[in-house]
């Protein structure tokens, strides 16, 4: 990863109070514009971000937090309980007095509190470990491409595997194989990576029908999936696959090491950068000269 | 309560011990005893609706809070003549609860597994432009062109701007002012971006809440996160060079925390796309 901070902000700079919000102390002003005579670079005048505490505290502390309004939800009930008793007061449940109303909506934001920790409860995400494939990494790469079109590649194998569970990539465009990055599955005797079969796979049914249906297809669990034998080159124990269309000449699989573990926004990123590989693909294999033939 | 949470976390070798926090809630642990698989108890049958559209229930404790603590107040006020001190304990206890209830949502936004409640909204008085430098290569004009696209519809961004190697390109709504005409918008978001200062930055910021300050005038109105990634040099290409960026990717958005940990990585990534290759 870059060496790059990234810096929170939590400046409140509305000027509607929050309850629970400590408050940061105001920016000084900073100048003016300053007009450049000419193409200079002044440094930059702009705000610094702060740290933003509550949401720090809060992301840390997920599994604490979540629970948190049980407990004062369930501790409050018990106190309105214990200061009707202790007041001498019979614990009746009617609105005839205001110590009663009052009583009476406290205890619904008791109740409001309680609920509302359940349902945070409730959308707690399960947490998945990752699988670590079993195989030999690789770095095939198609000779006779030019050096943009390898640097792109890198590109989007250092994207998808750096933001992404994706941990093997495979790119077949035009009968041949273009990419095979990662982790892959390795033969019985030795420790090479299986070769891939390019032809093979675009006969496959697999292929053909992410072609007819021109779509993305997401596989979340690949051991459910008949058509895992198709796929002999990834890593036997891949958890999730992707296979993304590259227009209608190519495919980009790509293995993941956790079950569902490309989100939604994951899906839709790959199929933009898989849109960006066939143009480049396509503009590439439209200008080469000549098919070599090996 | 403690010795059910060691007997059903032997059940489970799959329980990370160490995210276990002292005080595990009875139910969770309890569901952990009944059920090898790891599920958690079904809890989401108390998740309602009303059914109303662009009706968000998540805020419902924020409005039951004001609702029910200004009815204490109101009860406190239009209340007996002697108000006795078990009372004042009581409204005392329901005052902090609903102030606490209105805090909830706010809180509830960091959590994980929480979508975002806002719908980006289209800034108004602001029109859409797209223009980029003049003299820029064929593959550039079109890493360009794509990550603006890419940009724009994949992330919660109403404004994106670009500045790589020198080169310009800004896509998006934009509140530029009548007096610039068509041929000029370059120049004026080039002298924008010098009085800024924002090529000089050394690191990547992140703005999750603006107000209408001087500095983002540039801006449309209503915009409420800003994000600049810093588009880095490869730390492994050859080249010896002082500075340690190339420039920067300007994104506006039009909700508070638009952008989560995963859209800022993959941010990053297109930031990575738009450097110079050696």
């Amino acid at each position: 990863m870059e060496a790059g901070r990234i810096l929170h902000i939590a400046i409140p700079w509305s000027p509607r109070p929050r309850p629970r919000r400590p408050r940061s102390s105001p920016l000084p002003n900073f100048p003016r514009f300053i007009r450049a005579s000419s193409i200079q670079r002044g440094s930059y005048k702009g705000p610094k971000p702060g740290r933003d505490w509550i949401a720090d505290w809060v992301s840390k502390n997920d599994d604490t937090v979540r629970s948190l309004p049980i407990y004062v939800g369930g501790a409050s009930l018990l106190a309105v309980l214990f200061n009707r008793a202790v007041s001498g007061i019979a614990p009746v449940a009617d609105a005839s007095s205001s110590q009663s109303r009052a009583d009476l909506l406290t205890l619904g934001l008791a109740v409001t509190n309680i609920l509302a920790g359940l349902v945070w409860l409730s959308i707690r995400p399960k947490t998945i470990t990752p699988v670590d494939p079993q195989g030999v990494e690789c770095k095939v790469i198609y000779p006779h491409l030019s050096q943009s079109v390898v640097s792109e590649m890198f590109w989007a194998w250092e994207s998808l595997s750096a933001v992404t569970c994706c941990r093997s990539l495979v790119i077949v465009y035009d009968c041949k194989c273009i990419v095979q990055i990662g982790v892959a599955a390795k033969l019985q005797n030795d420790d090479n990576p299986v070769a891939l079969d390019a032809a093979k796979l675009m006969q496959g049914s697999l292929y053909q029908g992410v072609l007819k249906s021109g779509a993305q297809s997401y596989l979340a669990n690949l051991s459910l999936y008949p058509g895992r034998s198709e796929l002999p080159f990834l890593p036997s124990n891949t958890q999730a696959v992707i296979l993304q269309p590259l227009g209608d000449k190519g495919i980009a699989i790509l293995g993941g090491d956790i079950i569902r573990g490309f989100t939604t926004s994951d899906q839709a990123w790959i199929t933009y950068v898989g849109d960006k590989l066939d143009a480049t693909l396509a503009k590439y294999m439209s200008n080469k000269p000549a098919v070599v033939q090996e | 309560m403690i010795t059910i949470t060691a007997k059903s976390l032997r059940l489970n070798p799959l329980i990370q011990l160490k995210t276990v926090p002292k005080f595990r809630p009875r139910f969770a642990s309890i569901s952990a005893r009944l059920d090898d698989s790891q599920q958690q108890l079904n809890l989401s049958v108390l998740r309602f609706t009303f059914g109303i559209p662009g009706f968000d229930e998540s805020y419902l404790p924020r409005w039951i809070g004001y609702g029910f603590g200004s009815l204490i107040v109101l009860n406190h006020l239009l209340g007996s003549d002697s108000v006795t001190v078990a009372q004042l304990r009581s409204e005392a206890l329901g005052i902090s609860l609903a102030a606490f209830s209105v805090s909830l949502p706010y809180l509830g936004k960091f959590l994980k597994g929480s979508t975002p409640i806002d719908q980006t909204t289209l800034p108004e008085g602001a029109e859409q432009i797209f223009v980029m430098s003049q003299n820029v290569s064929v593959s550039q004009k079109e890493d360009l062109a794509w990550a603006t696209y890419v940009l724009l519809r994949n992330t919660n961004s109403t404004s994106v701007l670009i500045l790589a190697q020198g080169q310009l390109c800004v896509r998006g709504y934009w509140d530029v002012p009548d007096v610039v005409s068509k041929d000029d918008l370059l120049d004026w978001f080039k002298s924008k971006v010098e009085e800024t200062g924002l090529s000089d930055l050394t690191d990547t910021l992140y703005f999750p809440q603006v107000g209408d300050a001087e500095f983002w005038r540039m801006l449309p109105q209503g915009t409420r996160s800003v994000l600049v990634q810093l588009v880095q040099i490869d730390p492994k290409s050859t080249n010896n060079e002082t500075r340690s960026t190339e420039g920067f990717v300007l994104l506006a958005s039009s909700i508070r925390y638009a952008y989560g940990d995963k859209d800022r990585a993959w941010i990053r990534a297109i930031s990575n796309k738009l450097r110079s290759k050696d």
